[in-house]
């Protein structure tokens, strides 16, 4: 992600994600972040370093360290995780390099649809508001 | 971006709103919206309040961050509470969560209904609900896939099923030839799903229905044992208050009893009960291209296992969702996305024996707790046990298992081993999008909130009209389940617009605020009467008959102008 320099683009969904969250998991989630950033001060290999302080490696260590312990503070860094990843293959160019366009694809099928059935689909969208006689 | 005539979203209101209706109904899922459009074409003056906002077929897209955002309560990131915590997605926008599911259609399973037969719930048998199936597939173009939009996902996991000699089933989807953009879970971009927001909502509109979206209902409001309609507030601040003689709450199996709980509603049962379909996801990996997103998903349900609970399917995930719930970290999971083209996703689903609770909690809002048995949790391990069999049987190489800690299984012999001795609970990743019976039905107010029909135990007026109703699971997808149990309580509710001893009168005096009640009936068939009734100061003789009928079947009230001497 930081090779990549697509930190920021992470960091801008995830805010919106974060504002879409209940009030209840946003306030805990926000703790999890601040909790699991000054705790990495504990973790033997961080020397000191706060969590954004520290290179991948120790960071990915001190992460598996949180989650081998179990309990809430790996249910937190587990949610966090999976909002973090979650926004980071939102992005497109993300998505381009695993293979996955779907534009393209959508608009494809959506033609075919409409130019297989589309008398069939034109008569029944028009039977939608019309009343029923068959009561 | 069009808005439907009848339609106010809350970027239309600057001030605060006051409205009268007949029947005022709390959300615009399944039930809510089927309700609305029953009620409507019966001529019934309804109000529908969508918390969620407005977004037409035009604006869906395949990312999925932003339908998270603006489709799902809460980001979809719903969770109950227990060991282990479930997540739980739900709809919140004009449809609700039809906009924004499989679009799977099947009829309640006839052990089902005779259970909640056998439980006292009137009316549920088979034969009783088969013209509100009937009319539901109908309505919604229930029916099998067009054979093209099959993706290799779904194939292989029926391959896989054949190969062990496994009963599969092509999935029933309301869909109007369907084009397996497999986008489903961030609204259908063709409208070809007929999820309520193409449906019943427009036909409710387009009926006379008034729908008021970007609405939150803060509560019912009520003159003793009655209700007199709702009152809520926009997204931007303007308050709405609803007056309505009726409040039908179809908000689903959550918000249905929080908004009932805060409105002072106390029943023992009310929020109990909850059900949720526990079901979970294997990851699998196969040597040539799968690319599970060409291809409507669930295409195929492996029914085999239905009488220990179990259905089977494949589901492809966007590239997010994947992400979010592998159990890899870091380099590993950048490798692990990197076959995401060779990937299938395929789960079980479990009918629960375990029961959760939605309660209202001061200072933290709704909150959900469930706890899975253990018998529901050997079921689950068995789910993924059969699963993984299939894909294995379909050429899987290698696969993931929903468990916290597990080992990657290489071959069928290695998952029977790893799966030989219980899993820990709460190592399992468990998911729901099927919350069902926090106000289910019964005769007997001590076991449940409303009665057969959804009628609230000892509040006049007040209906609940979705998946809350459910006495118990159902084992399969609720959303035909919902809507032909709306249809039918529909029809009841306009029964009991007359009082029972006008019923089958040959004379009707009715007050002239009940008129609509009475046109409804008699479009329904319900009355054969003459009805008098008082326009103003005059009463009026009009004549109120069954569609069936020559004369007023054309036009149900012929209301004659003589004034009665």
């Amino acid at each position: 992600m930081r090779a990549h320099h697509r930190t920021d683009r992470v960091l801008a969904e995830f805010e919106l994600m974060l504002g879409a969250l209940a009030p209840a998991a946003r306030k805990a989630l926000t703790t999890a972040i601040v909790a699991l950033d000054h705790g990495a001060r504990l973790y033997p290999r961080s020397r000191g370093r706060r969590f954004t302080r520290l290179d991948d490696q120790a960071a990915e260590a001190y992460i598996r360290a949180l989650l081998a312990r179990g309990g809430v503070p790996a249910q937190l860094v587990q949610r966090l995780r999976g909002l973090v990843v979650m926004c980071y293959y939102e992005l497109p160019a993300v998505q381009r390099e695993i293979g996955y366009h779907p534009a393209p694809y959508i608009a494809a099928v959506s033609r075919r649809r409409l130019e297989s059935y589309g008398p069939e689909i034109a008569a029944a969208e028009a039977a939608v508001t019309a009343r029923d006689t068959q009561r | 971006m069009r808005v439907p005539q009848g339609l106010t979203t809350g970027a239309d209101v600057t001030g605060n709103l006051s409205v009268d209706c007949d029947v005022v109904i709390v959300g615009s899922g399944a039930g809510g919206a089927t309700m609305a459009a029953e009620l409507a074409e019966a001529g019934v003056d309804v109000v529908v309040i969508e918390e969620g906002g407005y977004h037409p077929t035009e604006s869906f897209t395949a990312d999925s961050m932003r339908a998270l955002r603006t489709l799902y309560r809460d980001g979809g990131g719903g969770m109950a509470v227990g060991r282990p915590s479930v997540l739980f997605a739900e709809g919140r926008c004009v449809g609700g969560s039809t906009v924004v599911n499989g679009g799977m259609s099947w009829r309640t399973p006839a052990q089902v209904l005779e259970r909640w037969s056998a439980e006292g719930v009137l009316a549920i048998g088979e034969r009783d609900m088969e013209p509100y199936f009937a009319r539901a597939e109908s309505r919604h173009s229930v029916g099998l896939q067009d054979p093209e939009t099959i993706g290799r996902d779904s194939e292989l996991m029926r391959a896989g099923a054949a190969a062990r000699g496994w009963a599969v089933a092509a999935n029933r989807r309301g869909q109007l030839h369907c084009a397996g953009t497999n986008n489903c879970s961030s609204g259908c971009p063709t409208g070809a799903k007929r999820s309520m927001l193409v449906t019943s909502v427009p036909r409710a509109l387009a009926l006379g229905a008034r729908l008021y979206a970007d609405c939150r209902v803060d509560r019912i409001t009520r003159a003793g044992r009655v209700v007199t309609g709702v009152t809520g507030h926009f997204a931007r601040g303007p308050a709405l208050t609803v007056r309505a003689p009726a409040v039908v709450v179809a908000a689903g199996a959550i918000q249905t009893p929080a908004l009932l709980a805060r409105s002072g509603l106390r029943s023992g049962q009310l929020g109990r009960n909850l059900a949720l379909h526990p079901n979970t996801t294997v990851v699998a990996f196969f040597d040539s291209e799968v690319t599970g997103w060409h291809g409507v998903h669930q295409a195929f349900q492996v029914r085999e296992f239905m009488t220990e609970g179990l259905v089977l399917t494949a589901q492809n995930l966007p590239p997010p969702m994947l992400a979010g719930i592998v159990p890899a970290y870091g380099r590993e999971l950048g490798e692990l996305m990197a076959d995401y083209n060779r990937i299938v996703t395929a789960g079980p689903l479990a009918t629960d024996t375990g029961a959760g609770r939605v309660r209202n909690i001061p200072g933290l809002g709704t909150q959900v707790f469930y706890q899975l048995t253990d018998a529901d949790a050997a079921r689950l391990a068995r789910g993924v046990e059969l699963t993984g069999q299939t894909l294995f049987a379909a050429g899987a190489r290698r696969m993931l298992l929903p468990f916290d800690g597990a080992p990657e299984v290489r071959s069928p012999g290695e998952l029977r081993n790893l799966l030989a001795r219980p899993v820990p609970k709460a190592s399992m990743q468990v998911y729901s999008i099927h919350l069902m019976g926090t106000a289910r039905m019964s005769e007997d107010r001590r076991r449940g909130v409303t009665d057969s029909f959804g009628a609230v135990h000892g509040v006049r007026g007040l209906f609940v009209a979705d998946a809350s109703l459910f006495p118990g699971p159902i084992g399969i997808n609720p959303m035909e389940t919902v809507i032909a149990l709306a249809m039918r309580n529909a029809r009841r509710f306009l029964g009991a617009l007359l009082p029972d001893g006008d019923r089958g009168a040959r004379h009707v005096d009715v007050a002239a605020g009940a008129l609509g009640g009475v046109r409804v009936l008699g479009q329904l068939g319900v009355v054969d009467a003459e009805l008098v009734h008082h326009a103003g100061r005059d009463p009026v003789v009009g004549r109120v008959g069954p569609l069936d009928d020559p004369v007023v079947g054309e036009r149900p009230v012929a209301e004659a102008a003589d004034p009665l001497a």
